[in-house]
């Protein structure tokens, strides 16, 4: 058998039952990195050493007893999540070579469980992106076809899962990251709702929108992770101080009476055929499992993107300016005055995406143009937070596509900013209305490519949204990439 | 969008653009202000007190000093000398 196409919950298993130690579970995904991550380059960073010796603590705590869920489970972690002593790069040239000194309270959090970190993985540059191809350092593709993206911007984490380079990982969530990936992938990818999860030591991106969240093969295993890592934490004022839940105590419930609603903006036009056809499919699988199905309407989806570009772009403009060559980060060989070395720093530093993206937060903050499209956004944050208050005063879930298509060809859009901003459309508003969504596969087009359903819930209602992809997953046959 | 607003744009942003990529960048903004202009059909004006509702500055954290990060952890990143961060001569 295979265990690396195991899920978490089968892993821990047979770690307790001493049918397998951590160290040779951990051997069979350190060698099939070895033998496939050169054809998907899913890692930046493959952490070997480290990986074996927290196996070795891991079977010590299982020896005794005294494991917990994640405790021996070989995981990977986003390149922008702060690993202390091991290289946080940002999938950048500013931070090729930083190493933090202090761990994200996730990594801390993880860690006390005895995880097992196998590395850190590609991204689009400081998670600006949605192709995983403007990473610096390792441009991954998609296990189902490596002439496809993996989305982005955790497009290391979901195509390193997919094919079973990890049992699972991280991502963070901008405005789709971990679900885009995950959907285009064929895997699972939760977002939690903002403030569930600390964003201390996680590389900043847009400080309203972020969120860490779980990459795995289903979603009871993305419960299994979120259940280690939510929490309040002193470190990050915006972390919620409302308790956490057992997220996977839905899992296996029926779902007969439960409500999903369905807005019609988000199949209409732009979402290609086979992606509707797979969601509207799902949707009569739900109807047999008993749910009702409810339709509804959100009008502002059309100006979503905008009000997500407006808002993370002037976000990322300021989050940025920390990086001058001088603290840390890429140091120009070039430059008389203090002045000189920031400028030749950041312009060497940063990739294309990101200084676009600078350009853009610059332009929707400066005197002038404020109003018109920082102050606009806001406005239509708070319109969009009403809708979906609206919604769910009729309905437990929101039903949508993750993606309007199916992963593309590398190099089809990736170099049309406009083509991918537009592309975000089905999973921005969820970021901008602080909700926990999840992406799960639904199907798959004529050529085997995933397509993926997003399944959305109220505030810090995580275990019904997994309880909700957990019942469909049941029921339908997902399909394991064939990496040669 | 034109050249002149771009080059404002990259002085705020503390960023150097040769004349080639000056004139790409105003090409990709003036199609990204395509889409952002979309929101200006919208008729709605931003409510700060609407967002601000749920606000309660009485349950912050208590401010209250503590041991910092050494020293040394926080230089390792940089070019240091002597627990000073080195940066070009800044007075003539």
């Amino acid at each position: 058998m295979d265990v690396t196409s195991l899920k978490i919950s089968d892993m821990r298993e047979m770690l307790d039952k001493k049918e397998i130690s951590a160290a040779e579970l951990t051997s069979e995904y350190i060698k099939r990195i070895k033998e496939f991550d050169s054809k998907i380059e899913s890692y930046i960073t493959v952490t070997e050493e480290i990986a074996m010796e927290q196996a070795k603590a891991a079977q010590a705590k299982i020896d005794k007893g005294e494991a917990t869920a994640l405790c021996g489970i070989p995981l990977a972690i986003k390149d922008n999540i702060c690993t202390e002593g091991v290289k946080t790069t940002c999938a950048s040239k500013m931070l090729e070579n930083f190493i933090p000194p202090y761990n994200a309270t996730v990594m801390e959090m993880l860690n006390s469980q005895g995880i097992v970190m196998l590395g850190k993985t590609s991204m689009d540059e400081f998670a600006m992106g949605g192709s995983t191809q403007t990473s610096a350092f390792k441009k991954t593709k998609n296990p189902f076809d490596i002439n496809c993206i993996p989305g982005g911007s955790s497009g290391g984490s979901a195509a390193c899962v997919s094919a079973s380079l990890a049992a699972g990982a991280l991502g963070s969530d901008t405005g789709g990251s971990i679900r885009q990936p995950a959907s285009f992938c064929g895997v699972t990818g939760l977002k939690p709702t903002y403030g569930r999860v600390s964003r201390y030591g996680l590389v900043a991106f847009a400080s309203s929108l972020d969120q860490i969240g779980p990459i795995a093969k289903n979603a009871h295993d993305c419960g299994i992770i979120l259940n280690a890592v939510a929490g309040y934490d002193r470190h990050d004022g915006t972390a919620s101080k409302k308790e956490t839940a057992d997220y996977t105590s839905k899992v296996g419930k029926d779902i007969k009476g439960m409500k999903i609603a369905v807005p019609h903006e988000f199949y209409d036009k732009g979402i290609d055929a086979d992606v509707k056809a797979s969601v509207l499919s799902a949707i009569e699988k739900y109807k047999e499992m008993g749910a009702e199905i409810l339709e509804c309407s959100m009008p502002s989806l059309k100006y979503a993107v905008a009000a997500y570009y407006l808002i993370s772009s002037a976000e990322a403009s300021s989050n940025l300016s920390r990086y001058d060559g001088i603290k840390y980060g890429h140091r120009s060989e070039k430059g008389d005055t203090f002045g000189e070395l920031i400028c030749n720093s950041r312009s060497e530093g940063f990739g294309e995406e990101v200084k676009r993206r600078i350009l853009l937060g610059n332009y929707a903050l400066s005197s002038g143009y404020y109003d018109a499209y920082y102050g606009k956004a806001m406005a239509l944050k708070q319109k969009i937070v009403k809708e979906y208050a609206d919604i769910f005063e009729k309905c437990d879930v929101i039903l949508t596509p993750t993606a309007p298509s199916v992963a593309f060809e590398i190099n089809e859009n990736v170099t049309d900013p406009v083509k991918m901003y537009q592309a975000d459309i089905c999973t921005v508003t969820v970021n901008i209305a602080s909700l926990p969504a999840i992406s799960t596969p639904c199907g798959y087009n004529n050529s085997g490519m995933p397509i993926g359903m997003s399944i959305i819930g109220k505030h810090f209602d995580e275990a019904t949204v997994i309880q909700m992809a957990d019942a469909f997953e049941k029921q339908f046959k997902t399909a394991a990439p064939l990496i040669k | 969008m034109d050249l002149e607003m771009v080059s404002y744009l990259s002085k705020l942003g503390k960023l150097n653009f040769t004349e080639e990529e000056l004139k790409k960048a105003a090409e990709d903004m003036t199609s990204i202000i395509n889409i952002m202009d979309t929101i200006k059909d919208f008729d709605i004006a931003y409510d700060p007190f609407a967002d601000n509702k749920n606000v309660y500055l009485k349950d912050l954290r208590v401010d209250e000093s503590e041991p910092s990060m050494e020293t040394e952890k926080i230089l390792q990143n940089s070019t240091n000398s002597n627990n000073c961060f080195v940066v070009p001569k800044v007075v003539e």
